[in-house]
C-alpha cells in the first residue's frame, strides 16, 4: 500500500490535473482513523451526557454539531489547493496573533483566565486554532529556508516567530497550549533537517533556564498543580484531587472495563472535568485495558499515515507541515495520557480528537484537511 | 528517472529522522502502554478503593472574631449568626448546572447571570466553597438545606457576620470587613485563610485583622458523592476565637464631637469636617469624627454594587477618613514651627521685639500681613497672638527654610504619624533638597515665607497637626497617636497592654516651648478668637486658615480654617507653663467661606459640651457665608 507503491513522476500542473486523479491520492486511512478516534470521543460523550443526553445543550449534542463542522471544514481544506498557504502565510501569521490579542482582551475561562472567546453563545478557543497556523506559517517559513537550515539564524527565526503566540498563550495563562507551541517548533526544525548542533544547544539553554522559570515566572498555584502529580496524596483535596480521582477511575476499570456510562467516577460525577482533559480517565474506566490499547493503536495508525504523508510530499513545504501536526498529536497524546495515568504534571492539553472541545476537534480537521490538500495538489514523490 | 528537482526533494528528506520520530512514538506509546497495564492489570487493587463514591475530607472550622469596647468597656461591635449559600462547583455536575442555577435563582430571588458568575469567578480550586448569597433569611436556609438533594453542590453554611452597634458614629475608626478578593488570596491562603473568607478592609477592622480573626480549626469529615457532610471523624484542632479590642475612643466624647461638627458643617454648609481630641500624655485619641461618614453595616453583609457606587460618588468622600488620610495647608497653625525654631535657634529671645508692617518686599513683590496693616513691634507671644504673618515671615527668613524643615520634622511633620488606623497620608515639609527633586530649582525667600506661615507647599494631614500641639502642650514628647488601648485575648487575659509609643523627644529647651504655649495662651487672651477666653476655663491654641483651589466670582479663593486648642489638666485654675494638659482638641473645616474661623467656633462647642458649661458662647453669625478677614 501507500509507501511502498511506486508511481511514475508526473509533473503536471495541479491545475491541469483532473480532480478525479486528485483524489486517487486522497488518503482514505488516515480520514478513517480520524474518524474513528472523533467517534470514540463522541462515544464519551454521550456516556458522560446522563439522562439528557438528546435534550439542547448536551455535551453529546454539541460534540454532534461540532463533528459536523470538523467534516465540513475537512473537506474543504482538502478541496482548497493547499499553495495558497505559501501566499498568505503573513496575514494567516498576524490574523493569528490577532485572535489571540482578542481572546486576552475580552476572552472569558475559569477564575479569571482569558480562555475562550464567545461567538454568537458558542465558545471558542483561539488557541487550538493558533496551534494549526503557527504550523502552516513555520512549514512557509522553514521551506523557504530550507538551503540555510545548517544557519542558527534559521532556528532563532523560527523561535522569534513562534514566541509572541506562545507568551499571548502564556499570558492567558495556558501554560499547557504554550508547551504545545514549544513541541511544535522543536518537532519541525527537527524533521525539516535543522543543525543538530544547534538545536543540543538550543535545547540544553532551554533546560538552563528552567530553574529560572520556575522561580521568576510560575505561580505558585502552578508550581503546585505541576508538582502534585509526584504525590497527589500530599493534596487530596485541592490540586491532587483530580488526579487521586481519574487513578482510581483508570484503575477500576481492569481488561475490559465497566462499560459505556457506568463508571463510577464519571457517573457521580466525583471527576470534575471528566468532559475535558480527564476524559481517558473515564474511557480506560468504561472501556478498560484493552478499549486504551485500542485508542493507542488509532494514534499510533494515524501517526504513522500522517508522517507517510509527510515522507511522500516533493513539496518542503508538505513535508514540514505533517511533520508539524504530528508533533503536536505525539506531544499532546503522551503528556494528556500521562498526565491522567500520574506520569506526567497536570497541564491542561487536550486528548486531540477525544477531547470533547469544538476548537480542538475543528483545527485538527483543518490540519489534517491541509495534510489531504498536500496529499492530492501536487504529484507523488518519487520514491 | 531522477531529474534536478528530485535530487533537491530528495536531499532534504532524512530517512535518519524520520526514524528517530517513529521511535519517539514507540518509546511513548510503550511507556503509556506499560503504565496503563500496570494500573488496569496489575495493580488495580491499590487505587480501587479510593473509586468508594464517600470520601473523608479537612474542613476547616472557622473562629469567632474578636469584639471591640469603647474606653469605657461599651460594646461597639458584635457578632450575629447568618446563613450564607455557598457552592462547591466540583461537586456540582456539568449536566446538572443550568437547573441548579434556576432552582437557587428562584430561591434566592439573585438573578441567575449573578450566580454563574459567582461561580465561574471562582480563583482557587473547584474543590474551594463559592460564596453565593450572604444573610439569607433563615426560611430560604432551610429549604435549600432540605432540598440538598435536588441541589448537588450547595451548602447552607451558619456563619457570622459583624453588627456595628453605632453604625456611623464609629464607622471611620472601626472600618468594616469584606470578602477576600481573588488578588489578596494568592498571599493570603498560606496564613490559613480560605477563598471564600472574609477580612477587615479598612479601619481597625483591618490594622488589628491578625489580632481579631483568631485561628481557623480543623477537622476531618467523610462526605458523599454530593458533597453532604456525613459525619465528622476527627477533629484536627479546634478553633481558637480571635483577641477583642479596647479602643481608646470613648463613646461620650465621639458623639460630643459628632455633635460638635455636625454643628459646624450644618451652620457652615461645609464639605467636610474633622474633629480630633487627644490626651497629650500619651498619644491616646479619645475622639475622631470625620464627617460626611458611612454606615458600616451596609458592608456587613456584603454591599450592593449601587450602594458602593453610591458611596465613591457622594459629595465630601464619606468613605475617606479625613482626619488621617487628606493633607492640607495647615495655615497659620503652622507658625507654631516658625517659633519654635526661633527660638530654638537663637533668633529670637522671648521679650524682643520684631517691627510688623502692612507688608514685607522682596524686590519688586509685596508680602502683605493678614490686615494689610500690621501691628508696629511686637514680641513672639503678641505675634503669635495677633498672628502677624509680617512678624513669622521675618523669623522664616531669620531661620531659612532648611532649619524651618528641621523643626517642622521636629513637631513629627512631613511623615506618617504612625496611628493604627490603615490609609494614613505623609503631608509634605519642603526644603531646598525637596524643591529641587520636586522641581528642579531651589527656594525662592519668597517662598520661606509662606513657608513660614503654613502656606505655599506645605500640607498636613489633621492628625499630624494635632499631633504636633501634643507634643508642645506635654513638654516635648511626640507620640504616635493610638486609637486601640488594649487587646485582650479569648480567656479575658491582656494580650497586648497599653503603652505610649515616644517617636522621639524633640530637639529643645522645655523653656522654648513654655514660651510657644503662653504665646498659644495669648491668642485666646487678645481675642484673636473673639470670645473664646470668656469660657470660665481656660482654653489655648492657634486658629488657621488656608486658601486653597480656584477664585470664585467675586474673585475669592476657598479656604479651609483650622482651630488646634488645649486646656491644662486644672481647666479652671491651671496654668499653661506647665505640661500637664490632658485634653487637646482640633477641628478642620473643609472649603468654609464663613465669614469668622469655623473651626474655632466648633472647638469652642465641643469645649463648652466636655466641660458641661451651660452658658452657649457660641456665635453663629460667625458661621455666616462672606469674605473671611482674619486668620
Amino acid at each position: 500500500m501507500g509507501v511502498l507503491r511506486i508511481e511514475r513522476t508526473r509533473l503536471h500542473n495541479w491545475a491541469t490535473r483532473p480532480m478525479g486523479a486528485a483524489w486517487r491520492a486522497f488518503d482514505w486511512q488516515l480520514t478513517i482513523y480520524a474518524l474513528l478516534l472523533g467517534c470514540i470521543g463522541l462515544a464519551m460523550a454521550y456516556s458522560n451526557s446522563d439522562e439528557s443526553v438528546l435534550q439542547g445543550g448536551s455535551t453529546f449534542l454539541r460534540g454532534l454539531m461540532w463533528a459536523g463542522i470538523a467534516i465540513v471544514v475537512f473537506t474543504a481544506a482538502a478541496v482548497f489547493d493547499y499553495k495558497w498557504l505559501k501566499t498568505l502565510a503573513w496575514p494567516i501569521y498576524f490574523t493569528n496573533l490577532g485572535l489571540l490579542v482578542i481572546t486576552l482582551a475580552i476572552g472569558k475561562g475559569v477564575g479569571g483566565a482569558s480562555r475562550w472567546v464567545s461567538l454568537a453563545g458558542v465558545q471558542f478557543q483561539f488557541s487550538e486554532l493558533a496551534k494549526i497556523l503557527m504550523i502552516v506559517v513555520l512549514a512557509n517559513f522553514l521551506s523557504r529556508r530550507e538551503r540555510q537550515l545548517d544557519a542558527l539564524s534559521s532556528i532563532l527565526g523560527a523561535c522569534l516567530l513562534v514566541a509572541p503566540a506562545a507568551v499571548l498563550v502564556l499570558l492567558q495563562p495556558d501554560l499547557g497550549t504554550s508547551l504545545v507551541f514549544g513541541a511544535i517548533l522543536v518537532g519541525m526544525l527537527f524533521m525539516s533537517g535543522a543543525s543538530l548542533k544547534w538545536l543540543g544547544i538550543l535545547a540544553g539553554s532551554v533546560v538552563a533556564a528552567v530553574p529560572v522559570v520556575w522561580t521568576h515566572v510560575l505561580r505558585d498555584y502552578q508550581k503546585q498543580r505541576l508538582l502534585s502529580f509526584l504525590d497527589p496524596t500530599a493534596d487530596p483535596q485541592g490540586s491532587g484531587y483530580q488526579l487521586l480521582q481519574s487513578q482510581a477511575a483508570v484503575s477500576s476499570g481492569g481488561l475490559l472495563g465497566k462499560g459505556l456510562a457506568s463508571g463510577t467516577q464519571a457517573q457521580a460525577d466525583l471527576l470534575p472535568v471528566q468532559s475535558t482533559d480527564f476524559v481517558f480517565a473515564i474511557l480506560a474506566q468504561e472501556l478498560g485495558f484493552v478499549g486504551g490499547l485500542v485508542v493507542f493503536a488509532l494514534f499510533v495508525a494515524l501517526l504513522w499515515r500522517v508522517m507517510t504523508s509527510a515522507w511522500r510530499s516533493r513539496d518542503p513545504f508538505g513535508l514540514i507541515m505533517g511533520a508539524g501536526l504530528a508533533s503536536m498529536i505525539l506531544f499532546q497524546l503522551v503528556v494528556n495520557v500521562g498526565m491522567v495515568l500520574g506520569i506526567m504534571p497536570i497541564t491542561g492539553i487536550p486528548l486531540p480528537f477525544v477531547t470533547h472541545g469544538g476548537a480542538s476537534l475543528v483545527s485538527l480537521a483543518l490540519g489534517l484537511g491541509l495534510l489531504q490538500s498536500i496529499n492530492m495538489h501536487q504529484s507523488r514523490a518519487a520514491w | 528517472m531522477i531529474g534536478p528537482l528530485e535530487e533537491r526533494v530528495a536531499a532534504q528528506r532524512r530517512p535518519l529522522r524520520f526514524l528517530a520520530f517513529g521511535l519517539a512514538v514507540l518509546v511513548g506509546m510503550t511507556v503509556l502502554t506499560g503504565r496503563l497495564a500496570y494500573m488496569q492489570l496489575a495493580n488495580g487493587s491499590q487505587y480501587i478503593q479510593r473509586t468508594d463514591p464517600n470520601h473523608i475530607v479537612a474542613e476547616a472550622v472557622p473562629s469567632t472574631r474578636g469584639l471591640i469596647y469603647d474606653r469605657a468597656g461599651r460594646l461597639l461591635v458584635t457578632n450575629i449568626p447568618s446563613f450564607a449559600v455557598k457552592i462547591r462547583p466540583g461537586d456540582l455536575p456539568v449536566s446538572q448546572r443550568a437547573t441548579v442555577v434556576t432552582r437557587l435563582s428562584g430561591l434566592l430571588g439573585m438573578s441567575a447571570t449573578d450566580i454563574r458568575t459567582a461561580i465561574d469567578a471562582n480563583p482557587g480550586s473547584r474543590f474551594d466553597l463559592v460564596r453565593i448569597a450572604n444573610d439569607v433569611p433563615e426560611p430560604t436556609a432551610r429549604l435549600i438545606s432540605e432540598a440538598s438533594a435536588d441541589l448537588p453542590g450547595v451548602q447552607v453554611v451558619v456563619e457570622s457576620h459583624r453588627q456595628y452597634l453605632s453604625g456611623p458614629l464609629f464607622s471611620q475608626i472601626l472600618g468594616y470587613t469584606g470578602p477576600v478578593s481573588p488578588e489578596e488570596i494568592r498571599d493570603l491562603s498560606t496564613k490559613g485563610y480560605l477563598p471564600d473568607d472574609w477580612i477587615g478592609k479598612t479601619g481597625v477592622e483591618a490594622s488589628y485583622e491578625s489580632y481579631l480573626r483568631g485561628t481557623y480549626g480543623s477537622q476531618n469529615v467523610e462526605r458523599d458523592a454530593s458533597g453532604r457532610v456525613v459525619q465528622v471523624v476527627s477533629t484536627v484542632s479546634d478553633p481558637k476565637a480571635g483577641s477583642s479590642l479596647q479602643l481608646t475612643i470613648d463613646s461620650r466624647e465621639q458623639k460630643l464631637a459628632q455633635q460638635a461638627i455636625q454643628w459646624g458643617i450644618d451652620t457652615a454648609d461645609l464639605e467636610s469636617g474633622v474633629l480630633i481630641v487627644m490626651n497629650p500624655q500619651t498619644g491616646e485619641v479619645l475622639a475622631m469624627v470625620s464627617l460626611p461618614t458611612y454606615d458600616n453595616n451596609l458592608f456587613a453583609t456584603g454591599i450592593s454594587t449601587a450602594d458602593y457606587q453610591g458611596l465613591l460618588k457622594a459629595s465630601g468622600r464619606p468613605l475617606v477618613n479625613h482626619a488621617i488620610g487628606d493633607q492640607y495647608p495647615p495655615g497659620s497653625t503652622y507658625k507654631v514651627v516658625t517659633g519654635t525654631g526661633g527660638l530654638a535657634d537663637g533668633k529670637l529671645t522671648e521679650n524682643q521685639t520684631l517691627l510688623t508692617k502692612a507688608y514685607l518686599s522682596i524686590g519688586p513683590y509685596k508680602y502683605y500681613d493678614w490686615n494689610h496693616a500690621g501691628w508696629g513691634p511686637l514680641d513672639i507671644k503678641t505675634g503669635f497672638g495677633h498672628s502677624s504673618d509680617t512678624f513669622f515671615y521675618q523669623v522664616a527668613g531669620m531661620l531659612g527654610i532648611d532649619r524651618l524643615a528641621y523643626w517642622a520634622h521636629q513637631y513629627g511633620f512631613g511623615a506618617p504619624t504612625g496611628i493604627d488606623l490603615p490609609g494614613e497620608a505623609s503631608g509634605i515639609v519642603p526644603s531646598n533638597q525637596w524643591k529641587e527633586d520636586t522641581f528642579g530649582v531651589p527656594f525662592f525667600p519668597g517662598e520661606t515665607y509662606q513657608a513660614g506661615i503654613g502656606q505655599g507647599y506645605d500640607v498636613v494631614t489633621p492628625i499630624q497637626l494635632i499631633n504636633a500641639y501634643t507634643a508642645l502642650a506635654n513638654g516635648g514628647n511626640l507620640y504616635q497617636p493610638q486609637v486601640v488601648r488594649e487587646v485582650i485575648g479569648a480567656d479575658g487575659n491582656v494580650v497586648r497592654p497599653f503603652e505610649p509609643k515616644l517617636i522621639h523627644e524633640m530637639d529643645v529647651r522645655p523653656d522654648t516651648l513654655r514660651i510657644m504655649r503662653e504665646a498659644a495662651r495669648t491668642v485666646v487672651t487678645i481675642r484673636h478668637t473673639y470670645n473664646l477666653v470668656d469660657l470660665p476655663i481656660l482654653v489655648a491654641g492657634k486658629s488657621g486658615t488656608a486658601e486653597f483651589g480656584n477664585r470664585d466670582a467675586e474673585g475669592r479663593l476657598p479656604f479651609h480654617s483650622w482651630f488646634v486648642g488645649f486646656t491644662p489638666r486644672d481647666a479652671v485654675n491651671g496654668s499653661f507653663s506647665g505640661t500637664d494638659s490632658q485634653l487637646l482638641v482640633l477641628a478642620f473645616a473643609n472649603n468654609s467661606r464663613t465669614v469668622g474661623n469655623a473651626a474655632t467656633e466648633i472647638v469652642k462647642y465641643y469645649m463648652q459640651l466636655h466641660y458641661d458649661i451651660s452658658k452657649d458662647y457660641r456665635k453663629p453669625e460667625l458661621l455666616q457665608r462672606g469674605n473671611f478677614f482674619g486668620d
